[in-house]
């Protein structure tokens, strides 16, 4: 490292973001290239940050692998904060090997946990965990509190999508307590907010008399696990124990199910299951024969969580076991609630399949998704038939910005 | 010109990491205490005991240089003459390098400059800072060091690093010492008997290596 780069790292390491970019800022080596992005970065400059960094990675020769692993890692990350997820994982992870060989314990780790927050945005739940099991097979070894935190976070993002709330809830507690240690307000106030998130109303669940109350995440998750057969209309599906029977692409059975539920222990009257499930008010003598049908197949997908008999006027639903069941509906009402509650699982959903899960035609779920992204309570990545969407992220990950201010490249 | 293959370098003793210095830039020696850059302050340290034994707050970005009475540091741009009684900054001249400037050695009235990534070693006047002479390397040159009128300079390139004793004629190398892999050199000093002084860039050590003895020669070390 020469004289004016370490004065440049001296600066940014004390958050003087100018008084670096002044000591380089007519310099194009590459360490000089790097130092320049990343107070770029600091500065909030992200897409002038990112196009010097990655001209700082392609000036490195051959023998600075080092050097070009920390700028790839650097570019990633202001990738990330400027939400942009086109590019491969493949060249941040080979960077995090190449970090974890030289021995640069912290920038590998950093880098991996770009990687999980990148899969995390995308709704890759299990390539998030995949990469989440080998920062914590690196336990102890050159975690910052602030990657700490940052790291527990994540863990806390995973477990809320898998709807484990108490793992959730004690990776949050880990969190705080690294961010508390790390002293950093932007990272604390995050916490906070996953927290609040985690607290507020999640569904509804239906009661005797039409009554209804409010459920929170771990009151549903409790349900979910709960002998009663429950039927969940806000990811669609059902369960009993610990079998699940997803139904979001079968609107039509769902739409039964959730019927026979909602009568419970009582039957439902074929016209009354036709109206509702195929939209129609004047059922004729076809649509009795598609019900017969379509009975079946909804009594074959679920036979390992109940059974469905049928009545004297149409069908009643039989839980093995006779145990409870109960029916869990969206937080309030409407497409949008319903959209929002779909998308809680974490996965990247297609406008057509939300479309097809809320039995509703695709402009109006374009709709919706529009007026909710306007307001910010969903995201959509990828372009025209790539589309794709997601919940917002419980937690930010914009606030802070980790590029590690003293990275030296020498 | 062969180049010599290169001896592992037998690393005899580390000190620190040095409190909230995450860097060591220069080293330099003024015959009892070890001086070293940590960035923001210049640390002389007992050999002996590894202890701190005084601090003066000064940039202190690269190579350090001593001339039997006076620290010179590379800071930024620009070197600067201090009393290491006082810490007075007596004199700055512009670092030939403009900030490519990395290692910094004193002798026989000039001071020696090592530029990192141009792969260069200039000589010029302690008093005006006018070049004198550069002599090109082909590796990346960090710390720079005389000692019994042999030319000693660290290189690092990547993740590796090597001291090597050049011919300062033409810039042919004579000797190669290996420092282990992943072990860096970020400045060189010799304490004119059989250590070198080495910084170890951001690993935060100091680290002292064994000089090579001239036996074979009849010279005696």
């Amino acid at each position: 490292m020469d004289s004016l780069i370490a004065a440049c790292a001296r600066a940014l390491a004390t958050g003087d973001a100018l008084g670096a970019l002044k000591r380089v800022a007519l310099r194009e080596d590459p360490p000089a290239l790097a130092l320049r992005g990343i107070a770029m970065a600091q500065l909030g400059e992200l897409v002038r940050a990112r196009e010097l960094l990655r001209r700082a990675a392609k000036g490195f020769g051959a023998h600075e692998a080092r050097s070009r692993a920390r700028c790839v890692v650097a570019e990633a990350e202001v990738a990330l904060a400027l939400r942009d997820l086109s590019g491969a994982p493949r060249k941040l992870l080979a960077a995090a090997a190449t970090l974890e060989a030289q021995g640069d314990r912290a920038n590998a780790l950093h880098a991996l946990l770009i990687a999980a927050r990148r899969s995390l945005l995308l709704g890759r739940l299990e390539e998030a965990a995949h990469t989440l099991a080998q920062v914590e097979a690196r336990a102890g070894q050159g975690f910052s509190p602030l990657l700490m935190a940052v790291a527990e976070l994540s863990s806390a993002e995973l477990a809320w999508r898998s709807l484990r709330t108490g793992a959730a809830r004690a990776a949050l507690d880990r969190a705080a307590l690294a961010a508390q240690r790390a002293g950093v307000p932007a990272l604390q106030a995050e916490v906070a907010q996953a927290r609040a998130a985690l607290d507020a109303p999640a569904a509804r669940r239906l009661i005797a008399g039409g009554q209804e109350a409010a459920l929170r995440l771990d009151e549903v998750e409790a349900l979910l696990v709960s002998p009663a057969l429950v039927v969940d209309a806000c990811r669609h599906g059902l369960s009993a124990g610990a079998a699940w029977q997803a139904l979001a692409r079968r609107p039509i059975l769902f739409a039964l199910a959730l019927e026979l539920a909602k009568a419970w222990p009582g039957d439902v009257a074929r016209e009354a299951l036709i109206a509702s499930a195929f939209r129609t008010r004047r059922p004729d003598e076809t649509h009795r024969a598609r019900l017969r049908v379509e009975v079946g197949r909804l009594r074959a997908l679920i036979a390992p969580l109940a059974g469905i008999e049928a009545s004297a006027r149409g069908f009643v639903l039989r839980p093995h076991a006779a145990v409870d069941v109960v029916v869990i509906l969206p937080p309030i009402e409407g497409e949008q609630a319903s959209l929002l509650a779909l998308l809680g699982d974490g996965a990247a959903w297609s406008t057509s399949a939300l479309a097809l899960a809320l039995g509703a035609s695709q402009r109006t779920v374009q709709r919706a998704l529009a007026e909710l992204e306007a307001l910010g309570r969903v995201r959509a990545i990828g372009q025209a038939r790539a589309r794709r969407w997601l919940a917002p992220p419980l937690t930010g990950f914009t606030t802070a910005l980790l590029l590690p201010a003293a990275m030296p490249f020498a | 010109m062969k180049t010599p293959s290169s001896s592992p370098a037998e690393i005899v003793r580390e000190y620190g990491p040095f409190d909230g210095a995450p860097n060591v830039a220069g080293v330099s020696y003024d015959g009892s205490r070890v001086w070293v850059a940590l960035g923001a302050q210049l640390a002389a340290i007992d050999p002996q005991s590894g202890e701190t034994k005084r601090t003066l707050d000064h940039a202190s970005d690269a190579g350090t240089a001593f001339d039997g009475t006076h620290l010179y540091q590379i800071a930024e741009s620009r070197i600067d003459k201090i009393d290491p009684v006082s810490g007075q900054v007596l004199k700055s001249i512009p670092a030939p390098g403009k900030g490519n400037d990395s290692g910094l050695t004193w002798a026989e009235g000039s001071l020696w400059v090592g530029q990192y990534r141009d792969r260069k070693i200039v000589q010029i006047d302690p008093e005006t800072g006018a070049v004198k002479r550069s002599i090109e390397s082909n590796r990346f040159v960090t710390g720079v060091t005389w000692v019994d009128g042999e030319f000693w300079h660290g290189t690092w390139e990547g993740e590796e690093s090597e001291l090597r004793r050049i011919d300062l004629t033409n810039g042919a190398v004579l000797e190669r010492l290996a420092m282990p892999s992943g072990v860096g050199v970020s400045g060189l000093e010799a304490d004119g008997a059989d250590l070198f002084y080495c910084g170890g860039g951001e690993s935060g050590k100091l680290r002292a290596v064994r000089r090579p003895r001239r036996a074979a020669k009849g010279e005696g070390a």
